[in-house]
């Protein structure tokens, strides 16, 4: 009798922690929503910030415009190791030893943490190299960041491409880069996709390693590669920290928010077409 | 047959590829050299034993007082008392989406748990400066509500999903015959998720939780604005403190490159890496061992 009741007691709270996950997350929305919503209009989203201290007034364009440019950077500069090194371990290398460690050293990777690879750039690109502040090296940093991400779903994106394409093709005498180039890719091209767009949200919202990189309080975010330049992240924080205005503190991390779960909703989109592709 | 020239094409390709993913999976350790590296001063004069068990952080004093024993412990009660909070939870939800969630409310929980991941930390942080500190700071009659506590309470929220995911996906590859045996038995849904599926699963359900613990001590913006960064040694867990991410992130900027303060900041990058990656060792280890012990008790 004690145990049927220390089950059903148990049985409650996997309901109630099942259910307080999905409480969180719309509390968190609605909230910000009740809050940013309000000051969010064309005049925040294409304005600079203005009035004393900065960013009590005005908008946030140069900040949105810098967090592209951070973004498109990092996926520049990783992309293409990232997808051969993920073509490696599932074309080239398998189950080698080789393929064994380098599988090891992206996991590893993918457990730094984020400050810790802007320490690393900050001695490396901003001091060393003598590149300042700059969004070349907030660009690497959030390229490093994201490589692991990129080389695991590209990866995972090739490996389940049905095998027998790849037996089919070998067995016709196809060489196996024109395989992979016109088989397999095509067909892992959703998935590869959607990492890509999972991995330029987890970089839009990274603000450790950009605020000892790239981050300045006000900037033009003119694109150019040795200037320093605002971001949506640092943006928010400093509009909070520095106590300039919590109303447009809220703004911005709904506008943070939304891009985020925006790139992350279409990821989700594009993986169900890929498991449906890879099924054909 | 290939021709020779086809050939020669598919080797070049191969070794291009090959050295690529040689050459930037080589990244990491490159990394942990050039940050040893820099801060090789310190372990050199301080010692390893020294820093890491002085609690002063006097870093522009002459002589300079380094030591981050005060930072460490912070870390570990931010990210210790996050999984606290956040083990409950997290199995709780995962055990209610293998077993127990109705399927039409799964589909809508797994996309959820998705999109927690994907909110930036620094919002995290920002929600819990904003509300959960206010809160805390009217609620207690505070003077300022930051504290070790209010950190690991957002950090949970932010571990969770990972937490979730990973032990989900353990109760899942439980193998299928154990499920069937268990439903031909007539046991109820209960004895069968909790006497055969946790148990078996178990391995699994502690490597999420090590997982999450050391994205926990890693984790910065989130820390940094809810912990209070006040450099005394915490006493409990309602201390404010600063734990070594925050201490690095906020001091970087303003430390002069080559000075011993700049050196420390790198020797504290080191310290919570290592710290990192010995914890992800660890469950590989304690995966082996248990591996060994057999799979009838487990």
């Amino acid at each position: 009798m004690k145990k049927a009741i220390r089950d059903k007691l148990l049985l409650g709270w996997f309901w109630v922690s099942g259910l307080l996950i999905l409480v969180i997350l719309l509390a968190i929305i609605i909230y910000l929503i009740w809050r940013g919503g309000p000051f969010i209009n064309s005049q925040f989203i294409l304005e600079s910030p203005r009035g004393f201290p900065l960013g009590t007034e005005g908008g946030i364009f140069p900040a949105i415009k810098g967090t592209l440019w951070l973004i498109l950077l990092a996926l520049v500069v990783s992309f293409v190791p990232g997808l051969l090194t993920a073509i490696y371990l599932s074309e080239y290398g398998r189950s080698g030893r080789l393929a064994e460690i380098i599988n090891l050293l992206v996991q590893s990777m993918a457990g730094i943490p984020s400050i810790i690879i802007g320490l690393f750039v900050y001695a490396f690109g901003v001091v060393t190299l003598g590149w300042g502040i700059s969004l070349l090296a907030g660009g690497l940093a959030l390229a490093i960041m994201i490589f692991p991400v990129i080389v695991v779903s590209s990866r995972d994106a090739l490996l389940a491409v049905d095998e027998n394409y790849r037996l089919v093709a070998n067995s016709l005498g196809v060489s196996k880069s024109y395989t992979l180039y016109r088989v397999i890719l095509p067909r892992a091209a959703a998935g590869i996709t959607a990492g890509l767009l999972l991995s330029l949200g987890y970089a839009a919202g990274a603000t450790a390693p950009i605020m000892v990189t790239a981050a300045a309080v006000i900037a033009s975010s003119s694109g150019a590669l040795l200037e320093p330049v605002m971001a949506l992240p640092y943006h928010l924080y400093i509009l909070f920290n520095e106590h300039l205005s919590l109303n447009y503190a809220y703004a911005t991390a709904l506008v943070l928010v939304s891009l985020v779960l925006l790139l992350n909703i279409l990821a989700l989109l594009l993986n169900s077409l890929q498991e449906r592709m890879s099924k054909q | 047959m290939q021709y020779p020239d086809t050939e020669f094409k598919e080797k070049i390709i191969s070794s291009i590829i090959i050295s690529a993913a040689t050459v930037s999976s080589l990244l990491l350790l490159a990394m942990l050299i050039f940050i040893l590296r820099e801060s090789w001063p310190i372990w050199s004069q301080i010692g390893v034993s020294g820093f890491l068990s002085g609690s002063s952080w006097k870093p522009l004093n002459t002589p300079p007082e380094i030591g981050i024993l005060s930072m460490i412990v912070s870390t570990m009660w931010v990210a210790g008392g996050a999984l606290l909070i956040a083990a409950p939870l997290g199995f709780g939800c995962a055990v209610f989406l293998a077993e127990f969630s109705p399927r039409p409310l799964a589909a809508i929980l797994r996309p959820v748990i998705n999109m927690l991941t994907g909110i930036p930390s620094v919002v995290y942080g920002f929600l819990g400066a904003a509300v959960l500190v206010k809160f805390f700071e009217v609620k207690f009659d505070l003077a300022s509500g930051e504290s070790l506590f209010a950190a690991s309470l957002i950090l949970a929220i932010m571990v969770i999903p990972f937490i979730v995911a990973n032990s989900e996906a353990a109760l899942r590859s439980v193998a299928s015959e154990y499920r069937h045996a268990g439903i031909a038995l007539g046991v109820s849904r209960q004895y069968l998720t909790l006497r055969i599926l946790v148990p078996l699963a178990r391995k699994g359900m502690l490597g999420a939780l090590v997982l999450a613990f050391g994205r926990a001590m890693g984790e910065t913006m989130a820390v940094l604005m809810l912990a209070g960064n006040t450099l005394r040694m915490p006493g409990s867990w309602f201390d404010k403190g600063e734990p070594l991410s925050a201490l690095i992130a906020l001091e970087l900027g303003s430390s002069t490159p080559g000075s011993f303060h700049y050196q420390a900041l790198f020797a504290a990058g080191l310290v919570l890496v290592l710290m990192v990656i010995a914890v992800n060792i660890g469950i590989n280890l304690l995966f082996n061992r248990l591996q060994k012990r057999g799979d009838d008790f487990i």
